[in-house]
């Protein structure tokens, strides 16, 4: 706690020195200039916090109160009995209570969807680039930071036009002068806060918002408990020329639980402010406010009207109404001026404030934002996976790369033509001898030819995990299509080589397709035809030159079974032949296609199916995000 | 002092320019592509709606384009300086959406034909009526001027009403920035909350830029801030460099509020007065319209070489595009080349039923293996080279143009036209081998068809088909083996080149079908060198 004091003591010091630098002149490029130099100092002042904390263990709250009225010297620019209530509000507050900051916890859905938002900026690293996960991991940043912070609180954001009346309305609601109002455009030009109770000066700081711009509001018990917890900021505008102040705004605005947009009758339906905030923060109607201010410069009856119109151009924003108990925004009209109408506002606030839901809302409307911003790289547009059809395909492609079909048929020939031959009759063959003695013999040669190098169609191979590639990546999201082609190209580097090697091992054993157990039976039948044949043959010879007895019947009866036999023989054989000859045939087949597919799947179809299924837990990780059961389909 | 008369030759270059600007197109999505779409039609319309047609009629009035915010009160400040209500206005905004043009009883002839503003249909009503009802059904009313006229108008002078340049409605915004390029005056109106906004400025500094005979009106401004918000504007104005514009403070009425339209004319007596000195004292008014005229002729040193810069990075980046569908099937078309010298086609199915012929396999059996082996390889090249190209293409920003995304060539189409190919050199094949055994006299012609084969075999087969090129030899002798193998050689060559370049064809067609060319940069630089010597 001492080392909290001595600092703070210095602090003081220190605002003491440079406000009454620049108290008297007011000029403006000096205090550009300090806010530029802000952001090291406050570090700083974080840093001591921290130290503190460290050394003793005290509650963090003890430091954010003792900062919280130690901080900002509120009277300096306030009139002198503001000065004199503050004073008081500071020792009310001392005497009360020790406030500890309770810090915001998030209900159980909400963070769910933020671990789920975690795990899948994770998940994406290594296939997204780290722009476009910038968007979520600030949500999360956010979100993390936040929920260090109070939950007592909620900080909320003046913002609108130059010239709208933020400033009159902030100092109505606070009720003192505390910002600056002018007719000289644009007025404010660094944000400045209001808090109404302690304990919100590590939120405050993390606006970026120095010590010497935060204030109190008017000490007034009725306001105070009605208000409890708010923490008003008073924002530049966005739309003057001053570039700058642009840039504060958009700042600020990510970092507050709500916002209230102040609009006035002249500038009610600018393009700026449709088209640069309303829009892109529809998703965040129900943290937000839109009054329309300065009703006093408008007639009667057309208050009414105007309201109407803003309320057309907001549903054409896509903002939600709150009207009628529906979740929304809240519209209203009043004039800061007159004071007409912010006791509505004040009242809407309160209610607001004290509901407390404002910080988990607003990082809820965060992460639907980031999520819908994501939407693209997750949700795929159709149904994705590799389909059991694909795969086949695939596998029916590389058969037909190392050429198991024409293998198959070319086995089952050949076995067909050995039983022929040995089955067929001996005049047959005799005279296909002949024939093929005649015939040039080109093609027979390679039947003994060494193992070709390449016998794998490497075209075939490539096309087939191009295709494979593109059925798989159909639909997917964009980075992710790319992870599953370059797994499925991967996968194909040396898949032709392995393929040429198997298909020397699956493939035939060289030499003579083996014989079933009946083929010396088919054998020995037709030799006996012929033997029948020769043997009748030789008895009616004999009978012609009389060297035996005239017997014609037995020996035509024998030499007509050989002869009608021997076909008969040979036809049944090839009949008996074919059903070996197929099943020899798909044998050959079904080995080289199975091995072919089994290396296909593997080299490419497995990591392919791996990637996928990455892909689909991302999906449902994604899913989870948008806080629906098991993510878009 | 600057002077304007009718110059023909002034006139035909500037025809001329205008004619090379319309021609210039920005089709692919690049980078400046946006903006410089947008200045072509800005310098489009100021070509067509002013300078054309005041450099062609210098006596024609003036016509005061009165342009700002929603909600300055253009309408009311329009009314009250005709007297009367012209231009309706209120408290919803935008309150103008039809552009109003008021002018003198005598001068309507000028307005009502389509001298300047031609894109827009004229309707002319009886001011008794207001203007929405008697649209045409159907006709949009964005694309419309209402002319009326005043006896209260200076003879010489007209007024527009112009919608908000900060419209919600993206049409109203074009539209009015249309209708203020075609002022000889331009009028800008702004108020006390709003002098410091950002929209406004950008206006007043194009009017710098072009060096416009330009006034700005300070409106509703409070009765207890006018001298404080007056000097504030006044020291804006001078920072940016225009602290010698003339500048009118209209007073906040309870008049200028909501609803009745008409301020007294005392508050815009000064106004009044200004424009019509100007349009009335001759040697004013041809001052006030040669500083614009002449502030136009001289922004075009500097826009047109900008458009001719943004023609010549499309130029650029079409041609990027091209050299990567170039590159890609060229090395495409060198690599199939070496694969078939290789050999690739005889493999796999191919290879199993040529090491099976003739004892296992038919002749055509194993002509089909090959041309279905051929065709596969094509088509694998093509695919492979669109890859490449999507890979490339997926680097520029300028192949993310719609026209060029959406007609993807399929696959299946692609592999029809291949297989149609292939399938015909098969034919063709054929034919020269039956030609070959025709003349052919020997006692047993050989089989056309296992001629064609071999012949095949042979050249597709590269060195692992040397047997096929044997015993061709044996069969039809070795000059007509060499002769077959020759033109069955150069018949793959011819249909390979075919089948590439279609598809190569395919592939550019969308981006030719862009009309990206050279030529509107130089066309451009032309023209303003012709229009700077005619000056």
């Amino acid at each position: 706690m001492t080392a909290v004091t001595d600092e703070d003591h210095t602090d003081r010091a220190q605002h003491a020195g440079t406000s009454e630098k620049d108290l008297p002149g007011g000029d403006r490029t000096a205090e550009g200039e300090r806010a530029m130099s802000q952001p090291s100092y406050e570090a700083g002042v974080r840093e001591n916090n921290r130290h503190a904390r460290v050394e003793d263990g005290a509650p963090s709250g003890r430091t954010d109160s003792a900062s919280a009225w130690d901080d900002g010297l509120i009277a300096r620019r306030a009139t002198e009995e503001n000065a004199g209530s503050e004073h008081v509000a500071v020792v009310e507050t001392r005497a009360l209570t020790p406030q500890t900051a309770v810090p915001l916890t998030y209900d159980r859905p909400l963070r769910a969807r933020l671990d789920a938002l975690r795990e899948l900026v994770g998940l994406s690293r290594t296939r997204l680039d780290g722009r476009t996960l910038a968007e979520a991991g600030r949500v999360l940043d956010e979100s993390a930071a936040r929920r260090r912070l109070s939950g007592q609180h909620t900080v909320v954001a003046i913002a609108g036009a130059t010239g709208s009346g933020k400033s009159q309305l902030f100092n109505a609601l606070a009720g003192v002068p505390i910002s600056e109002t002018g007719v000289r455009r644009p007025t404010t030009a660094t944000p400045i806060a209001c808090s109404w109770s302690d304990g919100a000066a590590s939120l405050i700081e993390r606006l970026g918002i120095p010590p010497r711009l935060r204030r109190r509001p008017l000490q007034n018990p009725e306001t105070e408990a009605q208000l409890r917890g708010l923490v008003l900021v008073d924002l530049p505008d966005h739309d003057s020329a001053a570039v700058q102040h642009r840039e504060q705004v958009d700042r600020v605005l990510a970092l507050v639980d709500a916002v209230i947009w102040v609009v006035d009758p002249e500038k009610y339906a600018d393009a700026v402010l449709h088209e640069r905030y309303l829009r892109p923060m529809a998703g965040h109607a129900e943290v937000m406010f839109i009054v329309l201010n300065q009703t006093d410069r408008l007639p009667g009856e057309a208050t009414h009207q105007v309201l109407d119109d803003l309320r057309r151009l907001l549903d054409e924003d896509g903002i939600a109404l709150g009207e009628y108990g529906d979740p929304g925004a809240t519209v209203l009209a009043l004039s800061a001026l007159t004071g007409d109408g912010v006791g509505e506002l004040r009242e809407a606030l309160g209610q607001f404030v004290a509901e407390r839901g404002a910080p988990a809302r607003r990082i809820s409307a965060d992460l639907d934002a980031a999520a819908a911003e994501l939407r693209p790289l997750y949700a795929a547009r159709r149904r994705t996976g590799l389909s059991e059809e694909a795969r086949d395909e695939f596998s029916a492609r590389l058969a037909d790369a190392v050429g198991a079909s024409a293998a198959g048929e070319a086995a089952e020939r050949a076995w067909l033509r050995n039983a022929n031959r040995a089955c067929g009759t001996p005049w047959l063959r005799l005279w296909r001898w002949y024939r093929d003695r005649s015939e040039p013999t080109t093609g027979r040669l390679p039947l003994r030819a060494q193992a070709d190098e390449e016998a794998t169609a490497r075209q075939r191979v490539e096309q087939a995990v191009r295709t494979l590639a593109d059925r798989a990546s159909t639909g997917l999201p964009a980075p992710w299509a790319q992870a599953v082609r370059e797994a499925a190209v991967r996968g194909s580097h040396g898949l032709s080589e392995a393929l040429d090697e198997l298909a020397v091992r699956a493939g035939l054993p060289p030499g003579r397709p083996p014989r079933p157990g009946w083929w010396p039976v088919a054998v020995l039948a037709q030799v006996s035809m012929t033997i029948l044949q020769v043997m009748g043959g030789v008895w009616l010879l004999g009978q012609i030159i009389g060297f035996m007895a005239p017997n014609l019947g037995v020996p035509v009866l024998l030499m007509a079974a050989g002869i009608i036999g021997g076909p008969i023989v040979e036809w049944s054989c090839r009949m008996a032949a074919r059903g070996p000859a197929r099943r020899y045939g798909t044998d050959a087949e079904r080995r080289l296609r199975e091995s072919a597919a089994g290396c296909g799947r593997a080299r490419v179809l497995d990591p392919v199916a791996a990637e996928l299924l990455r892909y689909r837990e991302v999906r449902e990780q994604y899913g989870r995000v948008t806080g629906v059961g098991n993510g878009p389909r | 002092m600057v002077t304007l008369d009718v110059r023909p030759q002034l006139l035909d270059a500037l025809s001329a320019l205008r004619d090379s600007v319309a021609a210039a197109r920005f089709p692919l999505p690049l980078a400046g592509a946006p903006r410089a779409r947008a200045n072509r039609d800005e310098l489009l319309a100021q070509l067509d709606d002013y300078l054309v047609p005041r450099l062609r009629e210098p006596e024609a009035p003036l016509l005061a384009v009165v342009g700002g915010s929603t909600g300055a009160g253009k309408s009311t400040l329009v009314n009250s300086l005709v007297g009367r209500r012209v231009s309706e206005s209120g408290v919803l905004r935008p309150t103008t959406r039809t552009p109003v043009l008021v002018c003198h009883p005598e001068d309507h002839h000028w307005f009502s034909g389509m001298r300047v503003l031609p894109d827009l249909t004229r309707v002319w009503v009886p001011h008794q009526e207001t203007g929405d009802d008697l649209l045409a059904p159907g006709e949009d009313p964005a694309r419309v001027l209402r002319v009326e006229t005043a006896d209260t108008m200076p003879r010489g002078l007209a007024l527009l009403d112009a919608p908000d340049i900060d419209s919600l409605v993206a049409d109203n915004r074009v539209l009015a920035a249309e209708l203020v390029c075609a002022a000889d005056i331009w009028v800008m109106v702004t108020t006390a909350a709003r002098y410091a906004d950002a929209v406004p400025w950008h206006l007043l500094r194009t009017a710098k830029e072009y060096d416009v005979t330009l006034v700005t009106v300070l409106d509703r401004v409070p009765h207890q801030v006018v001298s404080e918000v007056s000097r504030q504007y006044g020291a804006l104005l001078t920072k940016a460099g225009l602290g010698d514009v003339p500048r009118f403070t209209v007073p906040e009425l309870p008049e200028s509020a909501w609803g009745s339209g008409l301020l007294p004319a005392t508050a815009v007596a000064s106004l009044r007065t200004w424009l019509v000195h100007l349009a009335q004292d001759p040697a004013a008014r041809e001052h006030a319209m040669a500083r614009t005229a002449h502030g136009m002729l001289d922004s075009l040193k500097a826009r047109l070489p900008e458009l001719a810069g943004a023609a010549a990075a499309q130029h650029a980046a079409a041609l990027r595009l091209t050299n990567a569908v170039d590159g890609a099937y060229d090395t495409e078309h060198a690599r199939v080349r070496g694969r078939l010298q290789a050999g690739a086609v005889l493999a796999g199915d191919a290879l199993k039923r040529w090491r099976a012929f003739p004892l296992d396999c038919s002749a055509g059996e194993l002509l089909d293996a090959l041309v279905e082996s051929l065709a596969t390889l094509l088509l694998c090249s093509v695919t492979a080279a669109d890859e490449r190209i999507r890979e490339a293409w997926q680097r520029e920003p300028a192949a993310r143009a719609p026209e060029l995304t959406e007609r993807e060539p399929s696959l299946e189409s692609a592999e029809d036209r291949i297989g149609m190919a292939v399938r015909r050199w098969r034919r063709e094949l054929e034919e020269y081998a039956e030609e070959e055994v025709r003349d052919l006299d020997r006692s047993v012609a050989p089989d056309p068809e296992v001629v064609a084969v071999l012949v095949a075999t042979a050249l597709l087969g590269g060195r692992r088909a040397r047997s096929a090129g044997e015993g061709l030899g044996e069969r039809i002798g070795a000059h007509g083996a060499l002769r077959l193998r020759d033109r069955g050689g150069r018949l793959l060559t011819e249909h390979l080149d075919r089948v590439m370049n279609a598809e190569r064809e395919r592939r550019l067609a969308p981006l030719d079908a862009l009309e990206v060319h050279p030529e509107p940069q130089a066309e451009l630089i032309a023209a303003l060198s012709v229009l700077q010597k005619e000056r």
